[in-house]
């Protein structure tokens, strides 16, 4: 019984993790009706940008020093301005140009663009921290080792060495990032705006909301929600390595049209599915399908219900 | 230009070109890196200009009208290419990758260019048409040739099994439908002990005729060849099958009517087009081709394993289509010629392979999203006209390397 529980545990928190990258999806999907492949991707390379920030801390000597709470949100903050930054590059650079394009090409170009970003954290992860490690620290830098190996994730979150804790952490702070997204897109201006635009695009131009700028918001946003979830993941998974984002990304974006590309809520639904799905297949059949498992489970809801769980019909007119 | 206008040496200007196009292929393959790589950017830079200008469609009108001296000029320039590089193994090695990447493309292209639907699974249709011949020559010792049979059943069969799918979803749902069968077969291939796991088959054969084998090296006039040399001259003949037939089909209804679903699948269903019959034989016909590209490509590794048949080198196949030309074979083939050459001098930066695909993709993407060759409008007056005044019956596009 009790390994039945904890095979819920871990699926919920699995669950959260990809969340938050399927709302990643479905909010860039909702206001540019494109599909940016490379969530994933970023949100690793905020992973990466954390860690990259935890070792030049650690050679400054300010882990010891700062209260625990201050570094964990200066970590987070870092994080979320590159994984923002990132996803303004993404926007500027895979996926304006394609604006007046058939629909698949900014999907290969995001594709495209989510390996260079892989790539870039494969090749230049390691130099840049020890760089700047040295840099700031001088003789006590710490340095990393091999960019292109897994590298262990600090494990910032399980206060005690106890994971419990951990977990109800990061549950917490996906439940808080929904409630969040849940109110700013409901309650604000620019939220109602982003929504405006993600049902018609030329008549929200024409009642005066201004396009260009939801935009770039949508994408500051996304980014930010893409760097928690890459922290999340990172304390969650502890060892974390520079391809894993593509996996990831794919994980999420099958999580986000099982739940409905269109909804919020449907991406909640669809990542937990699709955790529940592997997390189960690996308790009870083993590890190694646990990926086909989940990845036939995609293919029959795109094939018997590509509208997702929750999202209405769409007919298409001539 | 006027395509139209005739010149007096034509037939010269054929074979020029041919020897031309021999030459500079013979002359990216052998040289070093840095000069190689000069050749490769000098060639991209040339079309460019070449198609702004109007001469490739001029050198493609020139090859129609005389498209049997073109045909056979092209034939002994191509066969020369193998006894150029008799003696050069590694040469004649990425010669015989590049005719096998140019076979998985052209059979991309029937989904991805023609009809639109991008297909994230042309690797896993290569893996099973290797995995087919790996594991009927080495886990049952049987003929390669049957090995080659099987390759094709085996990957005609996922093409129509992922084919089905297809037909209900279309734009982002069919690439996720396909892209999650590529991931699905790569997790598969690693958890089958019979097809080796992670560590693969090794000890492929590769095709033989009674004792002439396709792989080994021979003594000739007192030269010892590479022992790719009889395998590149069947590449060669295999791809050169298959651009024809892909070019044949590109021109008949059966090509038309995949352009037309690409550009309105209702106004196609109007016009009286077998939606699915058309979108199941893109399919199945262009896993047919990866298929046979896979099985000639375990016969020239003599090992297959997971790490040639991944997400990311589907994405190579695809960057290679769009980089040459959706739609257009001829495109299509110099494409993977081109990136494969790029990939296999840049060889000794391996950890920045993956990274030089990305850039050339997002660049090509955004400069260029035709590709270098792209597609023509298909030229039936000139090729009625011609029709017409010899009295044939066929009406063939030109066959290029």
């Amino acid at each position: 019984m009790s390994f039945f529980l904890d095979l819920i545990v871990s699926a919920i928190l699995l669950g959260c993790t990809y969340t938050l990258v399927a709302i990643g999806f479905s909010l860039f999907f909702g206001v540019m009706d494109v599909v940016v492949f490379c969530c994933g991707d970023i949100a690793i390379f905020g992973t990466f940008a954390i860690l990259g920030s935890y070792t030049i801390m650690q050679g400054l000597g300010v882990i010891q020093s700062w209260p625990l709470l201050f570094i964990i949100l200066s970590l987070l903050v870092i994080g979320a301005v590159i994984c923002a930054l990132l996803g303004l590059f993404t926007y500027r650079l895979s996926i304006k140009p394609f604006e007046r394009t058939s629909a698949l090409m900014p999907l290969l170009s995001t594709i495209a663009m989510g390996i260079v970003i892989k790539e870039v954290i494969g090749l230049f992860f390691m130099p840049a921290t020890n760089g700047l490690s040295r840099l700031f620290a001088g003789a006590n830098a710490v340095t990393v080792v091999s960019g292109r190996n897994p590298q262990g994730f600090p494990s910032l979150l399980s206060l005690g060495g106890s994971t419990d804790v951990r977990d109800a952490i990061i549950v917490a702070v996906t439940i808080g990032i929904l409630l969040l997204l849940f109110i700013f897109l409901n309650k604000t201006k620019a939220g109602l705006a982003m929504q405006a635009i993600s049902q018609n695009k030329e008549l929200s131009m024409m009642t005066g909301i201004n396009v260009h700028r939801s935009i770039i918001l949508t994408f500051v946003i996304g980014g930010v929600i893409l760097a928690i979830g890459g922290f999340l993941l990172g304390n969650y998974q502890t060892v974390m390595s520079f391809d894993n984002g593509a996996m990831f990304g794919v994980k999420g974006f099958s999580a986000a049209v099982v739940g409905g590309l269109r909804n919020t809520w449907g991406a909640i639904l669809g990542g937990m599915l699709l955790a529940f799905v592997e997390v189960f297949i690996s308790g009870y059949v083993g590890t190694a399908y646990s990926s086909i498992v989940a990845f036939i489970v995609v293919v029959i809801f795109i094939i018997f219900k590509p509208e997702g769980i929750i999202g209405e019909k769409t007919v298409e007119k001539v | 230009m006027n395509t139209t206008k005739k010149l007096p040496a034509e037939p010269l200007l054929v074979i020029l070109a041919n020897v031309i196009i021999v030459t500079i292929v013979y002359l990216m393959l052998t040289l070093n890196e840095i000069p190689s790589l000069i050749i490769i950017a000098a060639i991209i830079l040339g079309l460019l200009s070449a198609e702004k200008a109007g001469f490739v469609n001029y050198l493609f009108a020139m090859y129609i009208r005389h498209k049997k001296l073109a045909f056979f000029s092209v034939l002994i320039c191509v066969l020369a290419l193998p006894v150029l590089l008799a003696t050069q193994r590694y040469t004649a090695h990425i010669a015989c990758l590049a005719a096998i990447y140019a076979m998985i493309c052209l059979g991309l292209n029937f989904q991805m260019g023609s009809t639109d639907m991008v297909n994230f699974a042309p690797a896993a249709f290569t893996g099973i048409g290797a995995y087919s011949m790996a594991a009927v020559t080495v886990n049952m010792g049987l003929s390669p040739w049957l090995g080659m049979l099987m390759a094709i059943v085996f990957s005609c069969l996922a093409g129509l099994l992922i084919g089905l799918p297809t037909l209900r979803t279309k734009g982002y749902y069919l690439s996720l439908v396909t892209m999650a069968l590529q991931l699905a077969f790569t997790q598969l291939i690693k958890n089958i002990p019979y097809l080796g796991g992670p560590n693969g088959i090794s000890g492929v054969k590769s095709l033989n005729i009674g004792d002439f084998y396709f792989y080994k090296s021979y003594h000739l006039f007192g030269v010892k060849l590479a022992p790719q040399i009889p395998l590149l001259i069947l590449c060669i003949g295999v791809l050169m099958l298959m651009v024809y037939i892909a070019m044949r089909i590109n021109i008949t209804r059966w090509g038309l009517s995949l352009n037309n679903i690409a550009q309105d699948e209702v106004a196609a269903n109007c016009l009286g087009v077998n939606c699915d019959r058309q979108k199941l034989f893109a399919f199945v016909i262009g896993s047919v081709f990866c298929g046979i590209g896979g099985a000639l490509y375990g016969g020239l590794a003599s090992f297959v394993g997971y790490t040639d048949f991944t997400f990311a080198r589907s994405l190579i196949y695809i960057c290679m289509v769009i980089l040459g030309g959706m739609d257009n074979p001829v495109g299509v083939v110099v494409g993977s010629l081109l990136l494969t050459v790029i990939m296999e001098k840049v060889r000794s930066f391996a950890d920045y392979g993956q990274i030089i695909y990305a850039v050339i993709l997002v660049t090509v993407l955004i400069v260029r999203p035709a590709g270098l060759i792209p597609k023509r409008v298909r030229n039936y007056c000139q090729l009625y006209k011609f029709q017409l005044k010899r009295g044939e019956k066929t009406a063939e596009a030109p066959v290029e390397p």
